[in-house]
Formats: C-alpha cells, sequence, structure tokens
C-alpha cells in the first residue's frame, strides 16, 4: 500500500498519482449505455486484465463503508464509491494499480505511488494501459486523440496529481497566487478530495488541467519542474522558520503526540489539525516521527476507513474510540 | 512575528522582489499589503513573475480583489457555449448539437466526429489547442505507418516512371495495391 511506505521529498510530498482516461469505440457513454452494453464492456475489459495478480470487485457487492474508505484512501474516485450500480473494480495485489470501470468513462487506470515519484506512477498506469490497448479497441480519433465521455479529458486522457502538504505556503497566504501562476501552465491546485474540497490539513494536490494538444514526455517534464520548485520553497521556509516559530512548533507538536498516545477518543478533525502540526514539525527536524505513518494515520483515521478496519464500529464514539488505538498502534513504536 | 508596518498585526504575507539585482523584502498583514498595493508601493506580483518556472520564488504577496473572481474561474469544466448551435445535425447515437453544447458531455465517441467542427472552439477554450500531440493506439499506430509507407512508395514509382524503368514501377504498384487493401481491411 502506498501509505506507510517512504516516498521520495517525504518531508512534503505525500503522494503522486496517475489517472488514465480510456473508452471502447463503438460505445456509447454515461446514461446511453443499457445493463447488456455495460456488461459487454465489462467482459471486454476483464479479458485485458487477466491471470492472478488482477483481482475483480463488484462494487455494488462492497458497503457504502467498504467502497467511501477506497475513494479516503485515494485508490478510487469519490464519484465511482458513490455509483456502485453496475460498475467494477479491478486491482493488482499491491493495489497501486486499480481500474474503475464504468466511472465517467469506460475505463480509467490510476496508479499511486508514495511520495514524489512521477515517473513511476507513470510506468505503472501505462503498463496497465498497454494491456488494455493490446485487448481492446480503443476510441480514438486523429485530431481529438483519445476520446472521452468530457471534452475536459480529451488528447492523452492523463491526469497527473502530486499530493503536497504545504503549511508554509499556506500560512504565507501564497497558494491563490500559485494558483494562477499554475493555470497560466495549464496546471491547477486543488485540496485533497478534489473539485472544490476544503484544503484540510494544509494537503493540496497539484495537477495538469489541459490534457490535449501536449505530448506525454511534455506533462511529465512540466510537472516535474513546477513540483520540483514548490517543494523546494515549502522547504526553504522550513529551514529559514525563525527560533520563537520553531520553538513554539516543537511544543505545539510535543503536546499533541501526547494527544495521540493517551486519549480514549480522537475526532478525525482532531486528526487532521494535528497531522499538519506533527508532519510540519517532523519535515522541520524537530521531532522524529517518520512522515510517511502520519500519512498512514492521516488516510487510515477517516471515518469510512476506520469502520470498513473495524467491524461492529459503526457509531461515531465507536470510532473516536478506534481512532485513539489507530493512533498508538502506528505511532506507538516511535520516540519522538 | 509583527508587520513591519504597522507592528500592530500578525504578518502573514512575504513579498520578495529582485529588481535588477536590488533586492528587497516585506513582511506585512494583510491590510498594510492591500493598502501598499493599491498606492503603487508594491508592485504587483503580476510584474515580478514575468518568467512562470522563475517566479516560484516571488510569489508570495496579497492577494488583491479581482483574484478570487479569477480564482474561482480555474475550478470546474468551463461550459461549453456555442454561437453556432442552430445547427439541426444528429450523431449516431441520438445526441443533438444543442444537448451536446447545453450538458458539455459526448454521448459516444462518433461525437466529436459529428461534431468536430462545432466543437473546436469549445475544445480550444478549455486546452488552449484543439489538435492531439502524443501516443497513438497500437491499431492506429499500425495504420499511421501503412499510410506513410504508401506516401513514400508512391514518390518511388512515378521516380521509376520518370525514368522510364516500367518493371521497377510495376513492381511497386503490386506493393502498393497489397498495402491498400490491409488499410481498407483493416478500416
Ligand atoms: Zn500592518
Ligand atoms: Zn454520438
Amino acid at each position: 500500500m502506498w501509505y506507510g511506505t517512504k516516498g521520495n521529498d517525504s518531508d512534503v510530498a505525500i503522494s503522486t498519482r496517475v489517472r488514465i482516461a480510456r473508452n471502447l469505440a463503438g460505445y456509447p457513454f454515461g446514461d446511453r449505455l443499457d445493463d447488456a452494453k455495460k456488461k459487454e464492456i465489462i467482459e471486454k475489459i476483464d479479458k485485458a486484465f487477466k491471470g492472478k495478480e488482477w483481482k475483480y470487485t463488484d462494487m455494488s457487492s462492497l458497503t457504502e463503508a467498504q467502497r467511501q474508505s477506497l475513494a479516503d484512501r485515494h485508490l478510487i474516485s469519490r464519484e465511482f464509491a458513490g455509483c456502485p450500480a453496475g460498475t467494477q473494480l479491478i486491482q493488482n495485489k499491491d493495489q497501486d494499480v486499480n481500474v474503475m470501470v464504468l466511472e465517467e468513462d469506460h475505463v480509467r487506470i490510476q496508479s499511486i505511488v508514495p511520495g514524489f515519484d512521477i515517473r513511476s506512477a507513470m510506468e505503472k498506469a501505462e503498463a496497465a494501459e498497454a494491456k488494455l490497448d493490446e485487448a481492446c479497441d480503443i476510441a480514438y480519433s486523429e485530431k481529438y486523440g483519445y476520446i472521452t465521455h468530457c471534452p475536459t479529458n480529451l488528447g492523452t486522457g492523463i491526469r497527473i496529481s502530486v499530493m503536497l502538504h504545504l503549511p508554509a505556503y499556506t500560512r504565507a497566504g501564497g497558494i491563490k497566487a500559485l494558483a494562477l501562476q499554475l493555470a497560466k501552465l495549464g496546471l491547477t491546485i486543488r485540496g485533497a478530495d478534489g473539485e472544490g474540497s476544503d484544503p484540510s490539513g494544509n494537503i493540496y494536490q497539484i495537477s495538469n488541467q489541459v490534457t490535449l494538444g501536449v505530448t506525454e514526455d511534455e506533462l511529465v517534464e512540466r510537472l516535474s519542474n513546477v513540483v520540483g520548485n514548490i517543494i523546494k520553497e515549502e522547504r526553504s521556509f522550513h529551514e529559514k522558520a525563525g527560533e520563537e516559530f520553531r520553538s513554539d512548533l516543537r511544543e505545539n507538536a510535543r503536546r499533541n503526540f501526547g494527544i495521540l498516545m493517551f486519549s480514549e477518543r480522537i475526532s478525525s478533525r482532531e486528526i487532521t489539525d494535528m497531522y499538519s502540526t506533527l508532519r510540519l514539525a517532523a519535515s522541520s527536524g524537530l521531532i522524529k516521527l517518520p512522515q510517511e505513518k502520519l500519512d498512514e494515520l492521516l488516510v487510515r483515521s477517516m471515518p469510512s476507513t476506520v469502520e470498513a478496519e473495524h467491524k461492529g464500529v459503526t457509531t461515531p464514539e465507536a470510532r473516536d474510540r478506534a481512532r485513539a488505538e489507530l493512533a498508538r498502534e502506528i505511532l506507538g513504536e516511535s520516540a519522538i | 512575528m509583527l508587520c513591519e508596518k504597522c507592528k500592530k498585526n500578525e504578518a502573514t504575507f512575504y513579498y520578495h522582489e529582485n529588481v535588477n539585482g536590488n533586492e528587497k523584502n516585506y513582511r506585512l498583514c494583510a491590510d498594510c499589503a492591500n493598502e501598499l498595493e493599491k498606492s503603487g508601493e508594491l508592485k504587483t506580483w503580476k510584474e515580478s513573475v514575468e518568467d512562470p518556472f522563475a517566479g516560484f520564488g516571488k510569489l508570495f504577496t496579497t492577494p488583491f480583489k479581482q483574484m478570487d473572481k479569477l480564482f474561482s474561474g480555474l475550478f470546474g469544466a468551463p461550459a461549453l457555449t456555442g454561437g453556432q448551435a442552430k445547427s439541426q445535425k444528429q450523431c449516431s447515437c441520438g445526441m443533438t448539437l444543442r444537448d451536446l453544447l447545453d450538458g458539455g458531455m459526448a454521448g459516444c465517441p462518433d461525437c466529436y466526429t459529428t461534431f468536430e467542427e462545432e466543437l473546436e472552439p469549445t475544445v480550444r477554450r478549455i486546452h488552449g489547442r484543439s489538435s492531439h500531440e502524443g501516443r497513438i493506439p497500437a491499431k492506429f499506430r499500425g495504420k499511421m505507418d501503412t499510410k506513410k509507407k504508401i506516401e513514400q512508395l508512391e514518390k518511388e514509382r512515378a521516380e521509376a516512371v520518370r525514368l522510364e524503368n516500367y518493371e521497377k514501377a510495376a513492381e511497386i504498384r503490386d506493393q502498393l495495391n497489397e498495402l491498400r487493401k490491409t488499410l481498407e481491411e483493416g478500416a
């Protein structure tokens, strides 16, 4: 699993995702697909992902909590979690490649790796895409490239998305200016949970908005440069912080760690707030907690994931208790 | 840290400027930053970040009023609009141009061929460009290669005819017929 594993530039970067949209030639989109056609599409796509390494899941066989947990852990989209009827999820063993069948497009391949690592996320997604290309007749036009349901995804159909923890940028009020600069480059910045979401925990996703008229290589290069610069910038703020700020941050981080180690109940909002303080303190060298453990705690603390991982836990109070145990399970071995 | 100007509020904006090697740093509160920007004492970020790739060190300044408007425009897909909605054209999937422009989503892959021309301005507005660069599916790769081969052989045949090498020209013609057949079968 991507979380809990150390990645590149993990002081600032949380994860890197690549999503490739593809459609089968000769089949309509969305509402225009009847059940028989949906079944045909699922059968055709299954043929592309044969073998023991692929696991098929009928999305309607999962509970609401299990589906939302897949989205909490950034393995599938929130939209896909919300519309399970007649859709299918295909996952590899490590669950770092997740194929959503009958999302907005007929197929969406999504790969995710820890830290800032566009290259390996691309390799994983493209390897899966090559299987699909081999087995299926893909909708394509010489003018618009890979055809997608929505014109915003035409062309390469590829969306690269790097998730970053930017507490210093946020504090300095730089996010809006950054958004404007990114827009000029065909890139965009959003909250962690996609369009219009609240950037809680100072977590942002930087991704390409433009998919047409830019080659895959250009896209990788552009995002690598820009995200690399943003990471350096955030890091330089950590290094330049004054002694008073560092002392306050260390004190806050230690108090938060105390709460995590000794509480009986912790809400998911508390985790989000403590996460940002602890992560910044760790990245500034003020405490010794590994960032990937904090990322794991954040992801596994989401209400749906707590529910999906603990049998019989369904009420908010039971979740808060399970979350407090989870914090000790993940961070209990660490000393700060 | 406190604002360097009023020394009252918490400084939340960091502004860095480098004009011909002349470096200036300010740490200001939101109110003072706004005031200085209005008076023109602070150059706006727009002027200080000409080169977008080089500009990341200089982008901390106050967000000014219009920014909110521009910012909201970044989220969500731009709506499809069209002055050419008069056409009665319909795609084989049942999609009409009006439905396409209202809904913003294609009905089937063929919609992009049926309404290729009408969609062009929208696609250009979304992506800044309107034709694909980059990878193509394996099946089309074969087709593109065959097309290129045909072009090449046609040139060679013309050359053979010019040199009155009719035997060679006939040979190339047979090859061309073969290639055209595979292209038709593939389509
Ligand atoms: Zn002030
Ligand atoms: Zn159509």
